[in-house]
């Protein structure tokens, strides 16, 4: 109520000014206006929630002024005074747009219970402003989740179809260049052309399958499955699928894993990926003979999966960028700049947080840190998961 | 040195990959057969001696894990290399848990797929080397063991 933005409008100058008064002992400091005319002056330079009014004055009379706040200002309201016993007056201001009208001699109890009223009514209306306006950005929100959603959709169904077509391209182009290299052709004209243009063909096949095979995995994001997961078993598994590639660069992969780690809800097929990812990223930054080290600890209430290698180290100016799509450092033919971008995306979704610390030279390490359980999905597997919640509640118990 | 031929089964609804695919690797010396679906491979496993099957999982009616299935199931010395056009490592991880040596994705990388496909080779010639001298030991014990 104190802050309320209050101007009384009468031409008595004693009535106002008492007025005035015993608002101010109130603690409303009200504004003063003895005609219709600077009323309005001041209602157009100030904010005002509410007009005490008087509806006879000399000049512009009370209807009139009531009738230009209702048009200029119309979340502003107006208590009407009239006459004694002029009942036609207030009805008249209520049917121009007042809130209520008092007779006078006015009670100053009753006007200050009035003013009371009105100005609730404009906090009300604020809020249900501000609802309609929180509701409409959420649906906004909405709106933009869902069209991402069907675009992750549409892009991992165009993905998928693109790989067969990608195939058979270079299936073609590699029989070709298989054919060239045969004694028989060794003596074609501008061989040298055909295996230029060959070789071209089968490098965009490779640009285009990366590409494809990222889309497919930031499209996956939005099927997730969430069950018990075994950490330690999903690092093997991990391990395991890039280990090949490990070895051929001679690169070591060790695993720390304390006994403790144990399971978490989560997505296994997702978690699995953030691991193929930072593994992928810390094999290409490593030089032959380097080593990557997983980690898998419990900290606290979470599970904290640390990927740190000894290769390269990001560049300070690249720290901020590495989580933005398409941003790489690999050649445009090598990196598609969706790895980490993805990455994130599902860490997030995972209730997760993802962090890195790199020194140049030195290595890198991405830090992931998952809740044993999140929140979302909640309808899913309800047996299943109570199950778990309640062998986390008994562990959480016997670790003091 | 002349180069024994792997016998690869190629099964894939996409007919004109198979074609390419399979002129590929028969230019490379292999015997390669060809089947468009789940049960027509299954149908050329009957009649023909395989090594490797190179198998698509995404096929119309009997998919590729379904395919697998019925492979190990009635010519388990017969090796089998997953195809998918997924991202999904989900279904090669499942394929592996059935036995299968390996899985590509697809568009396959020619060095890969010819690597693995030596190594799905190398593993049945050594598994039926090991069946082979199991059933000499056992014919010599039978035999009263004359050595």
């Amino acid at each position: 109520m104190q802050n309320i933005h209050l101007l009384l409008v009468d031409d008595e100058d004693d009535f106002r000014n008492t007025l005035a008064k015993r608002l101010i002992k109130k603690g409303i400091s009200p504004l003063q206006a003895e005609n219709g005319e600077k009323a309005l002056a001041i209602l157009e330079n100030k904010r005002v929630d509410v007009v005490v009014l008087d509806v006879k004055m000399p000049g512009m009379d009370g209807i009139a002024v009531l009738g230009h706040i209702k048009e200029k200002y119309p979340k502003t309201e107006v208590i009407f005074l009239t006459g004694h016993a002029a009942t036609q007056d207030g009805v008249e201001g209520i049917k121009t747009g007042a809130f209520d009208y008092l007779s006078k001699p006015i009670e100053f109890e009753h006007l200050f219970g009035k003013i009371k009223q009105a100005y609730e009514k404009i906090k009300r209306e604020e809020e249900k402003f501000e609802e309609a306006e929180f509701r409409k950005y959420m649906e906004e929100q909405m709106m933009t989740t869902e069209r991402l959603a069907s675009l992750g959709t549409l892009a991992a169904g165009v993905a998928h179809e693109i790989n067969n077509p990608l195939a058979i391209i270079n299936e073609s182009a590699g029989w070709l260049k298989l054919i060239l290299s045969k004694q028989e052709m060794a003596g074609i004209p501008r061989k040298k052309d055909f295996e230029k243009a060959l070789d071209k063909i089968e490098k965009g096949v490779e640009r285009a399958k990366r590409i494809t095979v990222q889309l497919l995995g930031f499209a996956k994001k939005d099927d997730s499955v969430f069950a018990e997961v075994d950490l330690v078993e999903l690092a093997e598994e991990a391990v395991h699928l890039v280990k090949r590639e490990a070895t051929n660069k001679d690169i070591q992969i060790v695993r720390e894993i304390a006994p403790d780690t144990g399971t978490i809800w989560s997505d296994a097929y997702q978690f699995r990926q953030v691991l193929i990812n930072l593994l992928t990223n810390a094999i290409y930054a490593t030089d032959a003979g380097g080593r990557i080290t997983v980690i898998l600890e419990a900290v606290g209430d979470t599970v904290k999966l640390t990927v740190r290698d000894n290769g390269q180290g990001i560049p300070k100016e690249n720290m901020k960028k590495i989580f933005e799509p398409f941003f790489s450092t690999k050649p445009p033919s090598e990196g598609t700049g969706l790895g980490l971008f993805v990455t994130r995306g599902i860490v997030e979704k995972l209730c997760g947080t993802i962090d890195v610390e790199s020194r140049l030279g030195d290595g890198t390490s991405f830090y992931v840190n998952l809740p044993r359980y999140c929140k979302i999905k909640e309808d899913l597997d309800q047996d299943e998961r109570i199950r778990f919640l309640d062998r986390l509640a008994n562990k959480s118990k016997s670790t003091p | 040195m002349i180069k024994i031929p792997t016998k690869v089964l190629l099964v894939d609804d996409e007919e004109d990959f198979v074609e390419m695919l399979s002129l590929r690797l028969k230019e490379l010396g292999e015997k390669v057969s060809i089947a468009y679906s789940g049960q027509e491979g299954l149908d050329t496993l009957v009649t023909t001696p395989i090594d490797v099957v190179i198998l698509d999982i995404k096929m119309p009616g009997m998919d590729g894990i379904e395919t697998l299935r019925e492979i190990k199931k009635q010519f388990p010395l017969v090796e089998v290399i997953m195809l998918t056009g997924h991202g999904s490592t989900e279904t090669a991880v499942e394929g592996m848990k059935l036995g299968a040596f390996d899985y590509l994705m697809k568009p396959a990388d020619f060095g890969d797929l010819s690597a693995k496909l030596e190594g799905a080779r190398k593993r049945k010639d050594e598994q039926e080397e090991r069946i082979r001298k199991a059933e000499v030991k056992l014919l010599v014990r039978k035999s009263g063991g004359l050595s």
